[in-house]
Parts: C-alpha cells; structure tokens; sequence
C-alpha cells in the first residue's frame, strides 16, 4: 500500500527576516556537543559513535499523502537550512561523548513507513513515532502509525539536527545515533487564541499554528467570535461580519479559513471553531439588533446590575425565534467549514442583568420561569443544529455550573458532550469528570496566558491617589507605601512557564477519572494582545504546556520537573526564535551560560 | 546664515510594522488630531483644512544637529499620511467653515534665538508654532535647537490625512497657535543592556521613540553583574572577558553614533556604570578587584538576609585594593570622553553585606573595628574625584546614604554636583531627599518600573512543586481558597499600567520649594526578562505616559488626574507610534477605539 513517492523541495518555510536578523547574534556562543529537545521523547538511546553529518541531498522517502508530503517539504528544509547551534550551555552533555573518530558517517536517507494512511486528524488519533538514526548513519527509519506521528517524528528529527561545536558554516550534523519512542501523555494539546477582541491577521494565526506543531501540539481552539468583533465571513449570514467586524481588513474569509485548516493538518494541528453563544454576542447585534439585548449600553451602567464582565454587553435572546434561525445558519456554515468533529459552542459568563434588560425576559420571568429555563431553552434547541452534523459539542462547564443559570446535565449526555473547565482548579475538573465528562482543562490560574497586565479599563478613578491601604482596592493597594495587588488584572498574576509546567490536570482525581481528562489548554484572550505582541505573549509560555501534556512535568521519582527542563526550555526559546516565532526572554544570558546558576535553589 | 537642509532619508523603514498597521488606516471616521504629549496651550483657527505641499520646505539655522532632525521630520511629514484610528466623541479641534479652498503651506520658517545652547540638564525646550489660517508660511520660534526639534515633533502630529482617504495630500485641520514648554527638565527612559544585550539598532529606535514623545534622557545603564558590554580603549579586557561575546560589545563607534543621534532628536545619553556593587562582570578580566563572584548567589546554609547578591551572578568590587581604583579611573576617564553630557551616573546601589564579608580582606578590615559604611565611604570618596575631575555632575542611587547595609555621609556629596535617583520610597522618599538639599530623579518601582510582573525568571523553583498554598508568604502560587493570587514571584509585582504610570504625582505632598528639586523622572527597564525580542512592546506606550506627565503634567484645569481624558491621545498614539515603526503593544480591544469611553471604568 506503500507509494513511495519523491517531494518536489518547494519551500513553504516562511521568512521572518526582523527575528532572523535578532537571534543572528546569539549563534557565537555555544560551548558543547549539546542536543536539546522540547518536548522530551518519552525514551530516547543514544549510540556512542562519531557524530553523523545531514547530507545536503537528503532523500525522504514517504507514502503519498496530501498533508504529510507539505509536512516532508517544510521539514526537509528546516533541517538542512536551520544551523543550529545551542545558546544554552548545559552543565552536564545530554548525549554521551563519543569516542571521536571522525568518520565520513552521513546521513542520506529518510525512510518513512505508515501503518494506517487514512487514519484522519481527529481527538485521539494516534500520535506514537519510532525513530532510529543507525550508527552508522546512511538510512534513518520514521515508522509510525497514522501520517500524524510521522509530522510529531519529523519534528523531533530536526531538533536532533544541530551544527558542530564553534561552527555556523557547513554541513549540520546528528552527534550519534539515536533511537526513539515516543507517544503523547494528553490526546488534547491546545492554545486558545481569542479573534474578537483584538483582530490577527491571517499570517500571525498561521504562524502560531507552525509554533504548536513545533511543540507537538495538536489543537489550535480558535474563539472567532465575542462581543466586541465578528470576523467571520459566513455564505448564509453575511451582514454578521460586514456589520459585525472591525472592518473590511478584520474579516476572515472561506478561503483563509480554508488555508488555515490546512495549514493545520500540515503539523498535526486540528482546527477547532468555537461560536460563543448565548452571551459573548454584542457584535451579533450590528447586523441585527432584535435577537440581541443589553446592547448599546454602558457596561456598568451608574446604579444598576452589570450587564456584562466587560464592555461591551449584549447577549443573545433564547425567546426570539429569529435568534435561532440566524445561529443555526451560522452552525451549518462553520460546520462545513471545519472538518474538526469538535466545535465549541462556548456558553460561559451568562449575567442576569444582561438578561433582566430585556422586556421580553422580563415578561418569561413574571409568568413564574426562571433563569436556567431560558438558558436550558437555547441550549436545547441550538444543541440539535450542532448534532446533526455529528459534531461533539464542547461547552465552558459554566453551562452546567453557573450559580446564574445553568442547564440540568442529563440534557448533555457525555458521549457527545465534553465540558472545558477554566476555574475551579483540578478540584472542579475532579467533579465533572465524576459527572461521566471528558474534560478540557484550561484554569485561569494556570494558563490564562493574558494575565497580569494590569487593568485595561480607562478613566479609572481609582488612580486619583497614588496608592491606598485597601486591599480591595487592587489597582494601586500599596501596603506601608509598597506597591502590591494585582494592578486590577483580575486574574494576576502572569502565568511563567514553569507556573504553567508545574500545573497538574489531573491532581487528586483516582486513575480512572483522570482518564476523563482529555488535555489542556493555554488560553490568549485578546484584550491586551494583537498580531504585535502575539508571539511574545505565546512563546515560550505555551511550549510549557506542549511538555507537560506530552511528556508530562514529572521526573522518574514523581518529582515535578520545571527546574531540571530549564536548560531544555532555555535554548528551546532561542530556537523558537530562530524559526522566526518571537518568543520573549526568560532570564538574563548570564543564566544560559552559567547552567542552574540562575536557580532559586540549588540542586543540581 | 540659513540655509536649505538637503532632504536625506533618515527615518528606519519598518515593513513588518507598516504591514501590521495597514488594515488600522480604513477605520476613520472624523477629523480629529490627537497630539501626545499634549502642548501646554493650543489654539486653533477656524479656517478650512491647510493642504501640505509636497515641495515643503523647512527653513531654519545652520547647526549640525537641528539640520539632521529637519531632514527627518520632513521627510515625515510628507510621507506619513496619517488617518487616526481612534474615533472621539468632541472633535479635538473646531469644526471649520468649510469653504475648499487652495490653502496651502510651502515652508516652515524655524527661528532660534540662541543657536549655542548645548544639549544639557535644564536647556530651554520651549516652543511657538503659529500656522496661518491662509497657509503660506508657518513660523516656529525657540529660545534653543532643542526647542525647535520639540516644536518640529508637534507639527508632525498635526498632519494627517483628510477623513475617509489614506492617500493624497495631508493637511492640517486649521490655522492653529501653539506656545508650549515642559513641565519638567528631566524626562526619561532607563534600559540596561547587560543583563540582557540590545543591539544598537533597538538603541537608536528607542531613543528616536523617546524624541517622539518629548522626552530627553536615555539613562544608559550599560554594565551591571552579568555582562560588561562596553569596549573602552584603556581597559579593552573588561568587554573582551566580561561581555557575553564579540557581538555583544558596544564599539566607540556605536557609543559615537547614538551619542550623535541622541543629538537628532534632542536626547541626552547619561551613562552609568554601576559600582560597588552590581559589578561580578568585572572579575572575569580581574578577579583580583571583585569578592564574592563564582559561588551560588544564596549558597546552601546561608541564610536569606546575606545573601551574595539580589539575584543570580554576585560581585561587587573590593574597596580595600588598590588595583580597583586603578581600573575604575581608566574606565571613568574613558566614560567621560565618550559620553558629552554633564551627568554621569555612578550607582551606589544595592550593597550587599553578605557579599563583601565573603571576602577575607573585608573580614580582616571589620575586625580591625572598621564598618561597611567606612568601606563604602572609602569607595565612594575616592572615586567621586575622578567624576568631578571631568566637571560631571555625580548621579547616584539614593541607597548612597540611605541604605541600612552601607552608607555614605551625606556632608560628602555636596548638593550643588550630586543627584540622587529615589527608586524604592515612593514621593515620601523623594521628599526626604529634597529636604536634605539634593536635586533628585524620580523612578520609584512601584509606578516606574516596566520590567515588573512577568512572574518570576529563577528556575528550580520548588515552591511550584504543589499547584497552590494557603500561605501569603509564598507569593510564587499563593492561591487562597484555591483562587489565584499573589505576585507570581515577581518582586516588583504588579504590572504597572500606563494609567498607573500617568496618574502618579512625583512631588506629592511636598512644598513648592521642595517640588522644585525634583528635576524630573525616569521609567526603567530591567532586563532580566527582556531583550530586543520584547523591547517595543515592554517600553511602548507606557513609556510615552512618563513623556506626557512630565511634559504636560498630569491634572486638567480642575487639578484632577486626567488619565480618563487622555485615553483618546494615547490609543491613536499608540497606533501612531506602530506606524513610525515602534511596536507598541495594545492597551485596549479596538473596540474600545470604535466606541470613545465605553471602555471607561467609571462613566
């Protein structure tokens, strides 16, 4: 079944002169024969013999398949352009030293063997790769079960690929032979990136798209839709971007939603839509006011309830007949669009006042219904548009929990249904795994990656005195005149890397119900971010995850493993860099050059 | 003797920027100009709009620098073409009768009255701009050059497209008045390239943004524990074996060119090298001068309070050898050859104890009866000859007699040629300091600080080891009642927003006597967690919320806090500032633009 197939070199690698021009600098500094690799292959054997030289004619040898074939061109010039040659300086070499006799040992063949060819990129496909570099080099084998883990056994080639020692030029080399097994911890791998409140363009969503598949991770949750925006060009509702978006240059068309599906299945990476509805939806209203309430208002109103968590307000209303016409025109679209058997149909943060509004609900409540009667209305009916596309539906666990309203669970069976939980911590991921869900975990405290940045609300009079003694006071609470609190970020502080490495999913759950636990997500809501700082607010926090829900963050004693990964997570920033992703800086260069010097404690 | 500036282009092209910025200019919707920092007195005509001519001219004296920063600011004005992004509920400026006319403007005509003033602590920066309702000639008049450049930067912020095109000719609005002047002689920035490098690009775009919004100080904090990246011709080895490599070593030639473009755009380059402590990157060229370099920074058994150093690498210079003073005198007198401005920053911060008792002569010397302070002071006097002996103003951190580890007597550093810079004791501290006679830089940490809040950058940090604790002490993942909270780690937590930094009053609660020795403000930059991968978006806007409040000040007509009425300014100029290849990050969703103060904490 086999077709091996020969890949035109097309390049497909796009260029990042700006980064490529500032990590130009660092490549000077390397000290040893180092191989750092991010994230850790479950069981890696390194051989002992000379190092192995790439050759520049490396043949790569695969079966014909669409995606994988673009995975095999993009990779193939990766590992022959890229160059490396670590910036971190590792106390102790990750590969045994050789005993050096140089030999004319080359690499010049890539063999790559598929057990399943037509297994599609969907939850749970298998992911597992062996890769064996012989000695001797000559001929690598990738063998793997689905075209997916052949991308996850290609990307873990070309970290393996580094240049000698105190060299830029010349021929990139594999320090010795090398076998490997490797296979995911999660199936669910994600990073949220919220469209709505601040607009990227196609490019930047592409590129972070290229950075999960760097990292092995295999979801890209993209939340298209909020109040603020509507940037989605939809066939059946087409005045919901051309009135509900930033503009003309802030909608996402067919042809770039298809271009970044298929960016996707490129690296492994599913592309799963989420329309949140029923709150999340001011910017439904631009193009038709009469399915949304509370809109066009203050957001906090002098004297009254809320109406939203944030400007601006606006929910949809579950008792006009035409909201359901216009989403389920919207369903049926983003269905097709999306091949992914996920769709996120979000359902957080109903608030009442929002709700309360509206002269219609007012009227539902007085004749004795309540809150959760309207939420489980919309939820019910809306729920029949996603499942017959056979989709599974995911839902913010809000839609069962919200102490505003909520729906009774036994209308959500779990065979179709999959919650995502983004507070409460494991404790509350613990309790709907015990309802029968699988579970996405995505807790604030851990991996919202948009914390910390202080308040982004204007004319806040708080401000008026420099600091103040009220520790409710969190935008300038300054204890004996030293600053402290949360700037007014309302869910400070910052998310490190290690704080989101070191984070269980699945703490204090039995066996069984950690196997509810599907994954995890890092989430960038978009308040503060833009296609300017997307990279830096990413990368490297993001890889964090890509380890933990992959390898795992726990070393062979049990012991959590942010600080032995250091050096590894170091120099992997520096190549994030060098692949043209911007990642920020961890530590000062000092630190990378003085291993475990820049540790809070000292173990190693 | 004026003389027409031949139009070279300066301006550093930004593709990257300009193509992020493209899809912002269709989003226009009325004729408004927002102008950051904002002129102290503004007044518009309310003729019909004034169409720039492209055959422009700016006319002005002869002098080196002002003619450079003619040719930038031309070529600006020209081909900037800017459309706001930001949509205001009251027009900036008045409505005007509109009849199209042919209004144009064809030259700027710059007069200085004194065209020898050198860039310098407390020049005169003040400005009158007039242009005519009819167009034809707009004047510019100043005391200084400097003052010029101010007013060229104002006139670039009043151009902009007509609404609804973004090509064609700019304009400006009306005939308008401006009489401005800051609020504050010292305006500035503080970057530190040795924890982390930036090459010198990343420098003079920095300083060019800072020309942007009015201010006038890099404070250069060139070296510190963890690299050495200055070459000096008198003590080649320091960067040699104290940089973090060749490409990591800022030449004479790079220090000569950024001193000169500094010039351009009316920024002094005040440098520091930070001594007695903060100095471990001296030891690899001399060992012999720096005690406590090569261990751990809190070796196992040492308790927390001596600790070698705040963070990872320690080091401080060993007062007691006469080797130190040698080196240092050649690196001061190279310093003040290379860098023309008066001031000359000298640290004298963050003594630690622990790390000078790490070294035998130090023992030694404590047990012969003498102190720390009496160390320090031995430092502290010898090497401030070798400042003043160049005619420098010393800039030291207050911690030079206030630390509670080593002191110096203040009856040593006389007022007249000693500054201080108060970065942890808030206007309190500053206040204090004013009191004792010093003129003093504000950049408290707890408005000032732009490196605070990214969580915490040590590694190995075990504290992580469980997912949250009861315990406030532990702000690595306090998380009471299993809600987060707590610093992350970060010192300096929070994050300080521009609205936090715009909104603080450096002279509270003083006299108007006392408020007057505060020369002014810095934010600072640490670069433990940034380099020029980061740089734009940790300094932009927030630094431009410094320009504004030390320039124009921070209180409207009423002495009411106004960073509430200045969102409108600071959202277009944050997309103003991408557009002139800065990439600022963004402070609010574009919504928020779309919808003038709906965005608004309080209404």
């Amino acid at each position: 079944m086999e077709k091996e197939k020969k890949a035109k070199w097309i390049v497909i690698h796009s260029p990042a002169l700006l980064i490529a021009l500032i990590v130009n600098q660092f490549f000077i500094i390397s000290a040893n024969a180092d191989v750092f690799l991010w994230p850790i292959p479950q069981s890696i054997s390194w051989g002992a013999g000379p190092p192995i030289t790439i050759s520049s004619h490396l043949r790569i040898t695969f079966p014909r398949h669409r995606d994988l074939h673009r995975a095999v061109v993009y990779y193939r010039k990766l590992m022959l352009s890229e160059k490396w040659l670590p910036v971190q300086v590792s106390a102790k070499p990750t590969s045994p030293t050789a005993t050096v006799a140089a030999a004319n040992y080359s690499l010049t063949w890539l063999q790559i063997k598929v057990r399943d060819i037509s297994a599609d990129l969907q939850h749970g496909v298998d992911e597992s790769y062996s890769l064996n570099v012989p000695d001797q080099g000559s001929r690598a084998k990738l063998e793997a079960m689905t075209v997916w883990g052949v991308i996850r056994g290609l990307e873990t080639l070309t970290q393996l690929i580094r240049m000698p020692s105190g060299k830029s030029k010349g021929e990139p080399i594999i320090e010795h032979g090398v076998s490997i097994h490797d296979k995911p911890k999660f199936a669910h791998r994600g990073l949220l990136l919220d469209t709505s409140r601040n607009f990227y363009a196609v490019n930047d969503i592409l590129r972070t798209i290229r950075a999960l598949g760097h990292n092995k991770m295999n979801v890209f949750h993209w939340h298209i839709t909020d109040s603020q925006s509507f940037p989605l060009s939809l066939a059946s509702e087409p005045l919901l971007a051309a009135k509900g978006s930033y503009g003309e240059g802030f909608i996402y068309s067919n042809k770039d939603v298809a271009k970044i599906v298929r960016y996707g299945r490129t690296f492994g990476v599913r592309v799963i839509p989420e329309i949140d509805a029923p709150g999340h939806t001011a910017s439904w209203a631009a193009a038709y006011p009469e399915i949304v309430v509370c809109n066009n208002q203050f957001w906090v109103p002098p004297g009254v309830d809320r109406f939203a968590n944030e400007p601006t307000p606006g929910q949809l209303n579950p008792l006009n007949p035409k909201t359901y016409e216009v989403f389920k025109n919207v369903v049926d679209d983003v269905a097709s669009m999306f091949p992914d058997t996920f769709f996120h149909a979000g359902a957080d943060e109903i608030i009442l006042g929002c709700w309360k509004n509206s002269t219609d609900i007012q009227k539902f409540l007085k004749e004795n219904h309540t809150m959760d009667e309207i939420l489980t209305r919309f939820i019910n009916t809306s729920r029949s548009f996603f499942t017959s596309h056979n989709k599974t539906t995911v839902y913010w666990a809000d839609v069962i929990t919200s102490t505003e309203a909520k729906v009774d669970p036994t209308l959500l069976p779990p065979s179709s249904t999959i919650l995502q939980n983004w507070n409460g911590g494991s404790e509350k991921t613990k309790s709907l795994v015990q309802k029968g869900y699988r579970v996405i975990a995505s807790d604030v405290d851990w991996f919202y990656l948009d914390c910390g940045f202080g308040n982004w609300l204007s004319n806040n009079t708080n401000l008026d005195q420099d600091f103040n003694n009220d520790p409710n006071n969190t935008y300038n609470w300054a204890p004996q005149g030293k600053g402290a609190g949360t700037g007014g970020s309302w869910c400070a502080p910052f998310k490190s890397w290690s704080r989101i490495y070191d984070h269980d999913i699945t703490a204090g759950m039995t066996s069984e119900e950690a196997k509810l636990v599907i994954g995890g997500e890092v989430c960038l809501w978009s308040e503060q971010s833009d296609g300017v700082v997307v990279d830096s607010r990413l990368w490297p926090r993001t890889a964090a995850l890509g380890e933990s829900m992959w390898s795992g963050n726990r070393n062979e004693e049990g012991r959590k493993r942010s600080g032995e990964a250091t050096d590894r997570m170091n120099d992997w920033r520096f190549r994030l860099l060098r692949r043209g992703i911007g990642a920020e800086p961890l530590q000062p260069l000092w630190c990378l050059k003085h291993s475990h010097q820049c540790d809070f404690e000292q173990t190693f | 003797m004026e003389k027409k500036a031949t139009w070279l282009v300066i301006h550093p092209s930004a593709l990257l920027i300009a193509f992020i910025l493209k899809q912002f200019l269709i989003n226009s919707t009325n004729a408004d100009v927002f102008l950051w920092p904002i002129p102290q007195s503004i007044s518009w005509g309310i003729g019909p709009p004034i169409i720039i001519s492209s055959n422009l001219n700016i006319s002005s004296p002869r002098q080196m620098d002002l003619n450079r920063a003619v040719v930038y600011y031309r070529e600006l004005i020209l081909s900037e073409k800017w459309l706001p992004v930001q949509a205001s509920a009251n027009p900036t400026s008045l409505p005007s009768t509109e009849a199209a006319t042919n209004y144009s403007l064809n030259l700027i005509q710059i007069k200085v009255e004194d065209i020898s003033a050198d860039l310098q602590y407390g020049v005169n920066e003040s400005y009158s701009l007039i242009v005519p309702d009819q167009g034809g000639t707009a004047t510019l008049e100043t005391v200084t050059i400097w003052g010029a450049i101010r007013g060229l930067e104002t006139f670039s912020q009043l151009i902009r497209v007509p609404s609804g095109k973004s090509e064609g000719e700019s304009i400006i609005e009306h005939g308008v008045a401006i009489h401005d002047e800051p609020k504050f002689a010292h305006r500035g920035l503080l970057l530190d390239t040795s924890r982390n490098f930036y090459p010198v690009k990343d420098i003079l775009r920095t300083i060019r943004a800072l020309g942007h919004n009015k201010m006038n100080v890099f404070h250069w904090h060139i070296t510190d524990s963890q690299s050495f990246p200055l070459s000096l011709a008198s003590e080649p080895l320091l960067a040699a074996k104290g940089s973090y490599g060749e490409r990591y070593i800022y030449s004479q030639k790079d220090v000569a060119k950024i001193v000169r473009y500094g010039r351009s755009f009316g920024v002094r380059i005040v440098p520091e090298i930070d001594t007695p402590g903060h100095t471990a990157s001296w030891g690899v060229a001399y060992p012999e001068i720096v005690v406590c370099n090569n261990q751990f920074w809190v070796p196992p058994g040492v308790a927390w309070v001596d600790r070698f150093a705040n963070e990872p690498g320690p080091g401080q210079l060993n007062p007691l050898n006469p080797k130190t003073y040698e080196v240092y005198k050649n690196v001061v007198d190279d310093l003040a050859n290379m860098f023309p401005d008066t001031f000359f920053h000298a640290g004298g911060d963050e003594i630690k104890a622990g790390c000078w008792k790490n070294s035998t002569d130090i023992q030694k010397f404590l047990q012969e009866n003498h102190t720390l302070d009496e160390a320090l002071t031995r430092f502290i006097n010898t090497t401030r000859s070798f400042l003043t002996s160049h005619n420098k103003t010393t800039v030291y951190w207050a911690d030079v007699i206030t630390s509670t580890v080593a002191k110096v007597d203040p009856s040593l550093l006389p007022p007249s040629s000693t500054i201080l810079q108060n970065w942890d004791a808030g206007s309190e501290g500053t206040k204090s300091l004013v009191q004792k006679g010093y003129p003093v830089i504000a950049s408290d940490v707890d408005w000032f600080y732009l490196d605070c809040g990214f969580g915490n950058w040590m590694t190995n940090n075990t504290n992580l080891d469980q997912d949250f604790n009861d315990d406030p002490g532990n702000t690595f993942n306090w998380a009471p009642q299993g809600r987060g909270a707590g610093t992350g780690g970060s010192w300096c937590a929070p994050y300080k927003s521009w609205s936090r930094i715009y909104d603080h009053d450096i002279t509270a609660n003083m006299t108007s006597e006392e408020a007057k020795l505060v020369i002014g403000a810095e934010v600072s930059l640490w670069g433990e967690q940034a380099d020029g991968a980061v740089v734009d978006s940790r300094l932009w806007p927030r630094t431009a919320a410094l320009g504004e409040s030390m320039w124009s000040g921070n209180r409207d007509a009423e002495g009411r806090k106004r960073s509430g009425e200045a969102n409108d300014r600071m959202n277009d100029w944050r997309f103003r500032l991408l557009g002139r290849g800065i990439a600022a990050e963004p402070l609010q969703p574009l919504w928020c633009l779309k919808n003038p103060h709906q965005c608004d904490f309080v209404q």
